[in-house]
């Protein structure tokens, strides 16, 4: 009777841990990666959590500014967010809720708006580190290492003029989709490997990130797709808001 | 007498480093200092046209805005690629301003466009050329000045990381810093800037083309074009100028790898500013252009005619695309140029022998006669060693050179089915299918069985009617002769 009452509790703590721990999201186990940048360690260490499984919609993002006033594009605050927030939105926004809620990501946010949509919702933004290793998954079903360069190359070499919803790109060996392919995605501490807007002197080779320096720099010269993105999150600010920018959640997993 | 010739030679050398001299002091160093008066916006052109020279007298601040766009545009005919462009086009926008001008230069981002870029302008004695100052997201502008310090012709791209993948995308163009008092006038300025494009698919495949990272890495483009893309420049939209005008090209090499032997066929530069600088070279028949540099080139037309501008590594100009052409009209001028003076076809591999001579002579050959079928497979064949040079795979010919063979009113019209013109050459000008040309073509040296097979082909494969031309039609067309 006391062995039963053992498994018993031993089955349930298992079950918990293997729970889809929430809705619309996915666990992304803990691991460690090399990152693209040379620097401070060899391999980053990971811990497990949980991420989105898409992107952050218009839908969304309509909901947390109905019951967030002060981020609604006539009310946000010029040190929050530039001119450009939430511009692809109607003017009257709210009476055209049709036009405005769709299943499309959301773009033209600050970081501070991604920020604040994510602590609604008791999440967080991930940080550069998680997001890097979650989007190294390959599609799911493919052992080719390539196809993910080539969702990327193919992105930047064609001009996305189409709009597109979540979810319709790839999905990942961890059930998140569209990774790459959709449109750039804030993280939480996008700013910090690169901080100088030019590289090419020898004295800032450690955080640049363009130009001569920014091969200096790459753990992988040859890796273009990289290279693109983090020069990409090197031009940004805190209150920019552009069109091909959004965003998705992230959850640490509560210790038991 | 010993001494007196040394003492000649000593002032020889005196005389020419004197010379030497006084051409190193013509360079004039800017005093930032000084004082700069007046605004002007400066107009910026697309390629090959150049803008004019800013009039003013004293030192202006020049006002530039240039706007990055990420577009798709044609690569080469059927052959779409996504540009990443300043103002639009490759190569970029030409900047004209002068040495000791202030320039204020405002780089825009396009809301639309996916990426980060900035602006390296070598003409920038300054960190990273501006890049620094310039570095901007989607829907970002930004702004910073620059004394020219330096007069030349310098490139300016894109230096935002991965650097080689941006200008292999097409982020380049020229900025000229010409002295206060501007370039000697000539009649012509022209803007011409090669660069090479490394696409998923090879030369020609047709559809949208993705960015080859592989091939940029291995240095081996698919397309190397003069002015963005193949053809830019050439037939109607070649550069036109008239006999006895003096032309000047602005070039330059946007790279991303390759170093461009440009040439002109047909003209030898009479002055080439070395490396778009101040040195001075005369008489030049082919110029280096680095990746990432320039030279500035001066001529005279004396004849017409039509001048490729090529680079004479020579398989990038006849199969990757570098070629553009300049239209010279107006007369002839026989004292330079006699124009041809007698034309002989000379083929030796593969084809028939060709004359242009109005002989033919009966042969004694045993005749042989085919069946339709048999005639139409020999036929083909003959066709592609004989005929297709000229009138083409499809028989269309090329308008306006080589005369269409597919339903031809000029060929349906002769009551000898065409044997006449195989074997005796076709000269001056005819009008087929309502268009004229005016051409030589030789006549073939071919049995009477390969001339019936090759018309046999001829009009049934391109819509002329069908029908069946006998071995026996042709001898008896060589013995009416």
């Amino acid at each position: 009777m006391q062995n039963f009452k053992v498994i018993l509790l031993i089955c349930s703590l298992l079950a918990g841990l293997n729970l889809p721990a929430q809705e619309n999201m996915k666990r992304i186990p803990a691991g460690s990666y090399k990152p693209f940048i040379k620097g401070l360690t060899e391999n980053v260490a990971v811990e497990a959590f949980l991420l989105d499984t898409v992107q952050v919609t218009n839908q969304d993002f309509l909901e947390f500014v109905k019951a967030n006033e002060q981020w609604s594009p006539d009310k946000i605050k010029a040190l929050f967010a530039d001119s450009a927030y939430l511009i692809h939105w109607p003017e009257k926004y709210l009476q055209n809720e049709s036009k405005t809620a769709n299943q499309e990501p959301v773009v033209n946010v600050s970081w501070f708006a991604a920020n604040a949509y994510c602590k609604w919702k008791n999440k967080r933004l991930p940080s550069l580190h998680e997001w890097e290793f979650a989007a190294l998954a390959l599609p799911k079903n493919s052992l080719d290492n390539n196809e993910l360069t080539q969702i990327n190359h193919s992105w930047y070499s064609r001009k996305n003029s189409t709009r597109q919803t979540v979810g319709s790109v790839y999905q990942n060996q961890y059930g998140i989709w569209d990774m790459f392919g959709l449109v750039w995605e804030w993280v939480y501490d996008f700013n910090s490997v690169v901080s100088s807007n030019d590289s090419r002197n020898k004295e800032e080779i450690a955080s640049g990130f363009f130009c001569g320096s920014a091969s200096l720099n790459a753990s992988d010269a040859s890796d273009y797709v990289s290279f693109i993105r983090y020069s990409y999150r090197g031009s940004l600010k805190g209150n920019y808001t552009t069109r091909k920018l959004g965003f998705r959640c992230a959850k640490s997993i509560e210790e038991n | 007498m010993k001494t007196k010739n040394f003492l000649n030679i000593i002032f020889i050398i005196l005389l020419v480093s004197i010379i030497s001299c006084n051409q190193k002091s013509e360079r004039t160093i800017v005093d930032p200092e000084e004082e700069v008066k007046g605004v002007v916006h400066a107009e910026l052109t697309d390629a090959p046209l150049v803008p004019p020279r800013i009039p003013n007298k004293s030192n202006t601040k020049v006002i530039v805005n240039l706007e990055i766009i990420e577009k798709e545009m044609r690569l080469a005919d059927g052959v779409d690629y996504t540009f990443w462009t300043f103002g639009g086009s490759v190569p970029g926008k030409f900047i004209r301003v002068r040495q000791g001008d202030l320039v204020e230069f405002h780089l825009h981002n396009h809301p639309d466009n996916l990426l980060p870029h900035n602006i390296d302008l070598h003409a920038v004695t300054g960190p990273g050329g501006g890049a620094e100052a310039s570095l901007i997201a989607p829907g970002k502008s930004a702004q910073f000045s620059f004394r020219a310090l330096n007069q030349g012709l310098y490139v300016y791209h894109c230096a935002t990381a991965p650097v080689g993948m941006h200008i292999a995308n097409g982020m380049y163009g020229l900025i000229l810093v010409e002295p206060l008092e501007g370039l000697p006038p000539v009649d012509h300025e022209f803007y011409v800037m090669q660069s090479e494009f490394y696409t998923s698919g090879k030369y020609g495949d047709r559809g949208h083309q993705d960015f080859d990272m592989q091939k940029a890495f291995d240095e081996r483009p698919d397309y190397v074009v003069m002015n963005g893309s193949v053809g830019a420049n050439t037939g109607e939209n070649a550069m036109m100028v008239q006999v006895g005008e003096t032309v000047r090209l602005f070039l330059g090499n946007g790279g991303p790898n390759l170093v461009s032997s440009f040439h002109a066929i047909g003209e030898i530069f009479d002055k080439v500013y070395v490396e778009g600088g101040t040195l001075i070279n005369h008489d030049v028949q082919t110029t280096l252009i680095p990746a990432g540099g320039s030279a500035i080139v001066e001529f005279k037309c004396e004849v017409p005619g039509t001048l490729h501008l090529v680079d004479h590594s020579i398989f990038r100009a006849f199969n990757k695309g570098a070629i553009a052409q300049i239209k010279v009209v107006g007369n002839e001028n026989h004292q330079v140029f006699t124009g041809l003076e007698k034309e002989e076809v000379y083929l030796p591999e593969g084809t028939a022998i060709q004359k242009i001579s109005k002989k033919t002579e009966p042969s004694d050959a045993v005749m042989i006669e085919l069946s339709h079928e048999e005639r139409m497979e020999a036929g083909e064949k003959l066709y592609k060693q004989n005929c297709l040079a000229c009138h083409m795979d499809h028989g269309k010919g090329i308008p306006g050179t080589f005369p269409p063979l597919v339903n031809s009113d000029f060929l349906q019209a002769r009551a000898d089915k065409g044997i006449g013109i195989i074997l005796e050459g076709l000269q001056g000008e005819i009008t087929v299918n309502g268009e004229k040309y005016n051409n030589i073509m030789p006549a073939v040296s071919l049995s009477d069985d390969q001339v019936a097979s090759i018309l046999t082909y001829i009009h049934n494969n391109f819509d002329n009617g069908g029908g069946l031309v006998k071995a026996a039609d042709v001898k008896a067309w060589r013995e009416q002769k």
